[in-house]
């Protein structure tokens, strides 16, 4: 974890460098460039809003919030893995040129996400302001959950970007994984709309606790326990020396598969 | 690391040194081949040697030229002394920072100006942002882009692109310079400006390496040359004699090397 901290203070500014290159080439070559930052989650909403709460008729109120309340940071994670995934075959060619710290690539991946993420807010706190929605002071908490799940996101990130150098089907696994883990995460539904007796499942899953956080603050302008704050530490905390073990035991061989 | 090499002036020191590569056999022939690769050794690969049992050292100041046919070990050795590649086994130590100019523009982004591309490449090669931009004129100056420099590089010529690279790389301003046959490309008058500018570089006491197959270049750069044929050290000595050596070894006939 040591090593962790010291590349990445050694390595900030090739790290924010790249992560706005992510930024600045996704929406370069498009006419609303970074608008589609904003748009992007607002249109997802407003599907989501009608296929559920018009269609469905489930009986939340105000569910466009309810929804982007979590929709957001589960894009944020679910868009780090897609990025990351890629990060180190797609830059193969550089690594087997120059000597650098690996861990750059997803970390950057990760951090252009963080940036995307809150400029999705604005987006959010326009949706607020329109539908007269109370902007609670438990705003001012939303760090707190944010580092959790950027610790989690991390740890996924090393994992899958290293994994996918060595078995290239793990690209399309993630694709499948982030799809069945959307479902069974309390995004689009909450808890309570799920049967009792599979809520010890659904506990398993460590969205639960991190996007319960978000939740919490921003729709229901509530603070969570602090057991679903500890464990959404634990989770985040797991995640990242887990995943950065793997990647640490196989950074210094990926040179010769990428 | 300590080391009383390093004292006695030795910039790179090579002790039986040995490459191997697991060369994986990609595409399957049969449909049979890929269910009995499925289900027994999945990954059918042989081994090769890129480098076998390879003894040398340059000291400072020093300029080397490594020449040998193509597939014979060059650039692997390069890789090596830039730290891309760890040996097999036997000793590779190298003191001092290094830039390797394996290839010009590597991590240049084609979607990004070329002023954005001279930050993501000089972070790459390890400057910070400040160095870089207490040289960036001096980079403009060498590169001479004119306007085109706020424009991507996608648009560059491939000349413009070189330009640009080999301004990067030396402005790096490192105590080892790798050269791997950049300048086989680009016209005469930007040749003569880098082979200027590779012997201002030795002027002031820098290491060099360079791989090259222009006799001519390695006899006017380097003060010593060694020769690779099939991943063993054939020969090490002045230019001239190691340069014979080679011609004849060119009269062989050709058969494929490695």
């Amino acid at each position: 974890m040591g090593q962790l901290f010291r590349e990445l203070v050694k390595n900030r500014e090739l790290i924010w460098t790249l992560a706005l290159k992510e930024l600045r080439v996704r929406y370069k070559r498009s006419a609303l460039g970074f608008l589609w930052a904003l748009l992007n989650p607002l249109l997802m909403m407003v599907i989501l809003t009608i296929v559920f709460s018009t269609f469905m008729r489930m009986a939340i109120h105000e569910y466009s919030i309810f929804v982007m309340s979590a929709l957001l940071p589960w894009t944020f994670f679910s868009q780090s893995l897609a990025y990351s995934v890629e990060s180190l075959v797609g830059n193969g060619d550089l690594l087997k040129k120059v000597r650098i710290a690996k861990s750059v690539f997803p970390i950057a991946a990760v951090l252009s996400n963080v940036i995307n993420f809150l400029l999705s807010m604005v987006p959010l706190l326009l949706l607020l302001a329109i539908l007269r929605f109370p902007l609670h002071w438990t705003w001012a908490y939303l760090p707190v959950p944010m580092l959790s799940l950027i610790l989690f996101t991390l740890g996924c990130s090393f994992f899958f970007s290293i994994a996918n150098v060595f078995f290239r089907d793990m690209s399309h696994i993630t694709q499948i994984v982030i799809s069945a883990w959307f479902y069974v995460s309390p995004v689009i539904y909450s808890l309570d709309f799920v049967p009792e007796r599979y809520h010890s499942f659904f506990r398993l899953n460590p969205m639960l606790y991190l996007l319960n956080g978000f939740r919490l603050a921003i729709y229901y302008g509530q603070l969570p326990s602090w057991q679903s704050m500890s464990m959404s530490f634990g989770c985040g905390a797991v995640s990242l020396l887990l995943g950065y073990a793997i990647f640490r035991r196989y950074q210094d061989v990926l040179v010769y598969y990428v | 690391m300590f080391d009383t090499a390093a004292m006695a002036g030795t910039r790179i020191r090579f002790e039986n040194v040995v490459q191997r590569f697991r060369v994986i056999r990609e595409r399957p022939d049969t449909l049979r081949e890929v269910f009995t690769r499925l289900f027994r050794n999945r990954t059918s690969h042989h081994e090769f040697e890129a480098l076998k049992d390879v003894s040398f050292s340059i000291t400072d100041g020093e300029a080397v030229g490594i020449i040998g046919r193509n597939g014979s070990g060059k650039s692997t050795t390069l890789k090596m002394i830039a730290g891309v590649y760890t040996p097999t086994s036997g000793v590779v130590r190298v003191t001092g920072s290094v830039a390797a100019l394996i290839e010009l523009g590597a991590g240049f982004h084609p979607d990004l100006t070329g002023r954005e591309n001279i930050l993501l490449n000089g972070l790459l090669l390890g400057l910070t942002k400040q160095e870089i931009q207490a040289c960036e004129q001096r980079i403009l100056d060498f590169a001479e882009l004119g306007e085109f420099i706020d424009s991507p590089i996608k648009q560059y010529s491939s000349g413009m692109f070189m330009r640009l690279g080999f301004a990067i790389a030396t402005e790096v301003n490192p105590d080892i310079l790798l050269i791997d046959e950049i300048l086989a490309v680009g016209d005469a008058a930007f040749q003569e400006k880098c082979i200027a500018r590779i012997d201002d570089f030795r002027q002031r006491g820098k290491t060099i390496v360079f791989v090259s197959h222009n006799m001519g270049t390695v006899r006017r750069i380097c003060q010593r040359a060694l020769l690779i044929h099939k991943g063993r050290l054939l020969a090490n000595g002045p230019p001239d004699e190691v340069a014979a050596r080679y011609e004849e070894l060119l009269q062989q006939p050709a058969m494929a090397a490695g």
